[in-house]
């Protein structure tokens, strides 16, 4: 059912998009890759995309309300579309979602720190200098992804972090994220989220552009004939992966101005906002991985690390992330997608229930938030307790292996199957003692 | 700027020489076996060579091939300085017929002003990897490196700066975040730019003892911060002994426990012992080999002074070959030993080969680096070509490619594509395209020399970005406009130029043919000027560009 839909969708597209491009003169002949191929180039179907909030969101102002206990602070409760499921009023959209999520309130780790807990995080394994563990992106970009699409497989938008991590670790390059940073001078190229360099010159066009990687093709054979290495294979697969793209313009992904004016604003005229419009747009054209950071709000100089002016910072955040990520899941169960898209909602670790005297909250790895949805999870329900103050999991404590494993099933992954690092080392995807949560998924 | 601070120039110097002396005096290692002192780089290379040539008549392993001129030149021009030989020198040196041709663009390339400067920046990398949160310090680091290696100072002299320097307490957090920002505008004293190598790791003294322990000694204890290490034999004690040398350094921010709440920081610098809180037990401090035996702290010393005399000892095993390895590897491509970062993994065979002794005579010459480099690239190893033979031994005979770092992808373009480079032409390096580019490249930088690690945006910033499109625009390009204009150059000398100015050599038979007819085709269509753009465009986006033969 949904296959047909989205082919309907993207001739319509296809057909917008010759017409656009040869008003501007360019011959598309022998360029345009078939969009119809799109869903199958996703080895299952499935796909995942990560809302991902730097510095580590306050479960207990969003997810894990206290009204009735001083460490609630001044947010009120609201009623959700599942009975018996109160959460914040800053998320009154995500609430009527509510039976297309499920909330894990009882998640516990032991990483205090930014930079370590969201490589745990982003890995599913605490970090160790010995070992590059590659990031959930590209644990799935390797797993549900076709080595020969004409996007990359997994997309990481506006990536700000407080560490660097979300590389493809011992994977290799060739899993590497598309990074959009969202940097640009140009306010258009801003707003629109565009990938940088995408275009060749205007001068060049996709036509020069072919007749220069042609000969390009002339010296990497000459080279390779000579010097056939790691390095230079390496080289010659991204200059594929990266011609592929210019060639297919991306698919058009990026081009958020085809979406009508009521959808972008539905989703919010900001960053985050579009960024998710965009990650549906990739799930659509086949990616099976996309990361959206919320990092970058007015009001909230800090982003999720709330360690004063808790309350009205994380207002300043749930107007951003509400009517993002409400439109995203409407969006994708509208268009037949969310049985088989995983959406993630997470950050490195929560915050302290107890406000501190900035009217703060500071790090709390130990009894903290995620919400997952879509991809067949069992959804409308709450797993774990915190009790009365939220200071410690009373009831079915969840660990990160635990947490990548349900992850994993829920995409159709083997959770148990190894990776090998280049020294031969077998690295499984979920680290020891993970097994996914039989409340969610199997 | 500098002049205020050239007296604590002067008292650093002064101290590293007390310490260069005191450390000295009793230390009388061993003699390599079967090999005298070496004084000069010629004789250091003819000793490399002939431990080699009885290791391939032992090993019945033909010594591989080695390099041409073209490629000697551009690999020594990128290793040395950073950068590309421009045309004229290319020229000049295929053409010229001396012998010691060779030797003598070692001798003038080490004598180079951008020498130190390159140098400064591999061993930034080294200490402050890009991947690191606080790769924000790299820059004062490497400022302060460059100035050290210039005046040509000793490693050991180097190092126990690095590792000993104090500077300024970190301003007050109230919000335990990371002040990576607030230290950029901290006074860039010597001191502090020192300081801020310890700084970069992280600060408290357990990520202090993990880098300096890796970076400096070639040892991963890392993993005793939790646990016995459950493959070599490095227990808890090791770990925490040497943290607890830096457990009073002023520099420090505490440990940190769980919930991010911080223990009160030490006030006293003297202090020799350290309580990691999750462990709930205390250390004292201990140098590494020397079981739980407690060093004597002279009353005129720090903890952490004791420590770095120690780790630069000529005695120390690992410190010389910790630093000989790296700058094998950054030459070489690989290291003596599979990897430098890990000498517990050595193989006997692999160190007795070349490393013990090369960091034997190293440490004999005072750890001078220059010496060293220029001893190493006279050596037919430095010249091997390109090859991927086997020979389990370290693997001294393979000789990978290398991957150009994103200052030397800027550098080689600059040279190559003859960019502005003043001021007033407002060139890329002004205009904030160079600082865009090593950006963006620096995203995917390796800190091993044989990784290639770009990603798409990388790859099109080099295709399609405004620094490529400006340089092979018909209109703005200065090497295009220079090479298509050229009244006295027929096609295939066209064709030649642009191939030494990028790849420093001159293209093969079958290249120079078919981008000749490449050129004809276009022509006829009215489009030489495009053909030569596209060649210029390929040349630099060819994977021989940003790989180092």
């Amino acid at each position: 059912m949904s296959r047909t839909f989205l082919n309907t969708e993207y001739t319509r597209r296809d057909l917008m998009r010759l017409s656009l491009a040869s008003a501007l003169g360019v011959s598309c002949s022998g360029w345009l890759p078939s969009l119809a191929r799109a869903a199958a180039e996703r080895k299952n179907g499935r796909a995942c995309i990560l809302l991902w909030m730097n510095g580590g969101p306050s479960q207990t102002d969003t997810f894990d309300p206290k009204p009735d206990h001083d460490n609630g602070g001044p947010v009120k409760t609201i009623q959700t579309a599942v009975p018996g499921i109160q959460i914040s009023e800053y998320l009154p959209g995500v609430s009527k979602e509510m039976k297309n999520l499920a909330i894990i309130r009882s998640l516990t780790s032991r990483e205090g720190d930014h930079g370590r807990a969201t490589q745990l995080m982003l890995t599913g394994y605490r970090p160790q200098p010995a070992t590059d563990y590659p990031s959930l992106g590209s644990l799935i970009a390797k797993e549900l992804g076709d080595s020969s699409s004409e996007l990359p497989n997994y997309i990481s938008l506006s990536p700000v972090r407080f560490a660097q991590a979300g590389g493809p670790g011992f994977l290799g390059p060739q899993f590497a994220p598309l990074v959009v940073s969202g940097n640009s001078s140009d306010t258009r190229a801003r707003a629109n989220l565009n990938i940088e360099n995408l275009a060749p010159p205007a001068e060049v066009g996709l036509g020069g552009m072919k007749s220069r990687l042609q000969v390009l093709d002339l010296l990497q054979s000459e080279f390779s004939s000579r010097y056939e290495s790691e390095a230079s294979r390496a080289h010659r697969a991204n200059v594929e992966r990266t011609a592929r793209m210019i060639e297919s313009q991306a698919k058009n992904a990026f081009k958020l101005d085809e979406e009508p004016d009521e959808i972008r604003e539905a989703y919010g005229r900001n960053r985050f906002g579009q960024g998710c419009l965009l990650a549906r747009r990739l799930v659509e054209r086949g990616v099976p991985f996309v990361e959206v950071t919320l990092a970058q709000v007015p009001g909230a100089g800090a982003a999720w690390d709330t360690h004063a002016n808790n309350f009205n910072s994380v207002r300043a955040l749930c107007e951003v992330l509400d009517p993002a990520w409400s439109s995203l899941v409407r969006e994708l169960r509208e268009r037949g997608l969310l049985d088989n898209t995983l959406v993630v909602w997470m950050g490195e670790f929560g915050r302290t229930p107890q406000i501190n005297p900035n009217t703060g909250r500071d790090h709390f790895p130990g009894a903290w938030t995620t919400v997952l949805g879509g991809a067949g999870i069992r959804t409308g329900q709450v797993v774990g307790n915190t009790g009365k103050d939220g200071m410690a999991v009373v009831d079915r404590p969840v660990t990160v292996p635990e947490f990548y494993a349900t992850l994993c099933a829920a995409l159709g992954i083997d959770y148990a199957k190894q990776n090998f690092t280049p020294q031969g080392r077998p690295i499984a995807l979920v680290d020891e003692g993970g097994k996914p949560l039989a409340e969610l998924v199997g | 700027m500098n002049s205020p601070l050239s007296p604590l120039r002067h008292i650093c110097v002064l101290a590293g020489l007390c310490v260069l002396l005191t450390v000295q005096t009793p230390s009388a290692a061993a003699e390599p076996t079967g090999s005298a002192r070496i004084a000069t780089p010629h004789e250091l290379a003819a000793w490399i060579d002939e431990r080699l040539a009885n290791h391939f008549v032992k090993t019945g392993a033909a010594q591989p091939a080695l390099v041409d001129d073209a490629t000697f030149l551009r690999r020594t021009y990128l290793d040395l300085v950073g950068t590309l030989p421009k045309v004229s020198e290319v020229r000049d040196f295929l053409d010229d017929e001396s012998d010691q041709k060779r030797t003598r663009l070692i001798d003038r390339l080490l004598a180079d002003p951008r020498f130190a400067a390159h140098l400064a920046r591999t061993w930034r990398r080294v200490l402050v990897t890009d991947s690191n949160s606080a790769a924000a310090f790299g820059g004062q680091i490497e400022q302060w490196l460059t100035e050290q290696l210039a005046q040509n100072a000793g490693f050991d002299e180097l190092t126990r700066k690095l590792i000993t320097a104090g500077g300024a307490e970190p301003a007050a957090d109230a919000n335990g975040e990371d002040d990576a920002d607030d230290d950029q505008e901290a006074p860039a004293s010597q001191q502090t730019s020192a300081a801020a190598y310890l700084r970069s790791t992280g600060g408290d003294p357990a990520s202090v003892a993990g880098s300096v322990s890796r970076i400096f000694l070639g040892v991963r204890i890392e993993c005793a911060q939790c646990h016995d290490h459950p493959f070599t034999d490095w227990k808890q004690q090791d770990f925490w002994g040497i943290a607890a040398f830096f457990a009073g350094a002023r520099y420090n921010r505490p440990l940190p426990v769980p919930n991010n709440q911080e223990q009160p920081p030490t006030t006293d610098e003297r202090v020799t012992s350290i309580t990691p809180p999750d462990i709930g037990r205390t250390y004292q401090a201990s140098f590494l080999w020397d079981g739980e035996a407690v060093p004597q702290i002279p009353e005129d010393k720090l903890p952490r002074q004791v420590f770095a005399d120690w780790l630069t000892s000529q005695e120390n095993p690992h410190f010389a070959a910790t630093a000989v390895n790296r700058v094998w590897q950054q030459l070489c491509g690989h290291g003596l030993t599979e990897s430098v970062d890990d000498l517990d993994r050595a193989e006997e065979v692999e160190r007795a080969l070349l490393l013990d002794d090369l960091a034997h005579h190293f440490a004999e010459h005072q750890f001078d680096l220059k010496w060293l480099i220029s001893g190493i690239c006279r050596s037919k190893a430095y010249q091997f070509a390109p090859n991927t033979t086997a020979d389990g031994a370290g693997q001294v005979a393979a000789r990978p490619l290398k991957v150009l770092s994103p200052e030397q992808v800027f550098d080689a373009l600059e040279v190559a594509l003859a960019l502005p480079i003043s001021r007033l032409d407002e060139g890329p390096r002004f205009n904030g395209q160079r600082n865009e580019m090593i950006a963006r490249l620096g995203e995917t930088a390796s800190t091993s020399p044989d990784k290639f690690r770009a990603g798409i945006p990388q790859m099109l910033m080099l295709m399609n970005g405004v620094l490529t499109g400006e340089a092979t625009s018909l209109d703005k390009s200065r090497t295009l406009r220079a090479v298509i204009d050229a009244p006295f150059l027929d096609d295939p000398e066209k064709i030649e130029t642009l191939f030494l100015a990028t790849l420093t050599r001159r293209p093969s038979a079958v290249e120079a043919r078919r981008l000749t007819e490449h050129v004809e085709k276009r022509a006829a269509a009215g489009e030489r000027g495009q053909a030569y753009a596209e060649i210029l465009w390929a040349l630099i986006n060819s994977p021989e560009f940003v790989l180092i033969r």
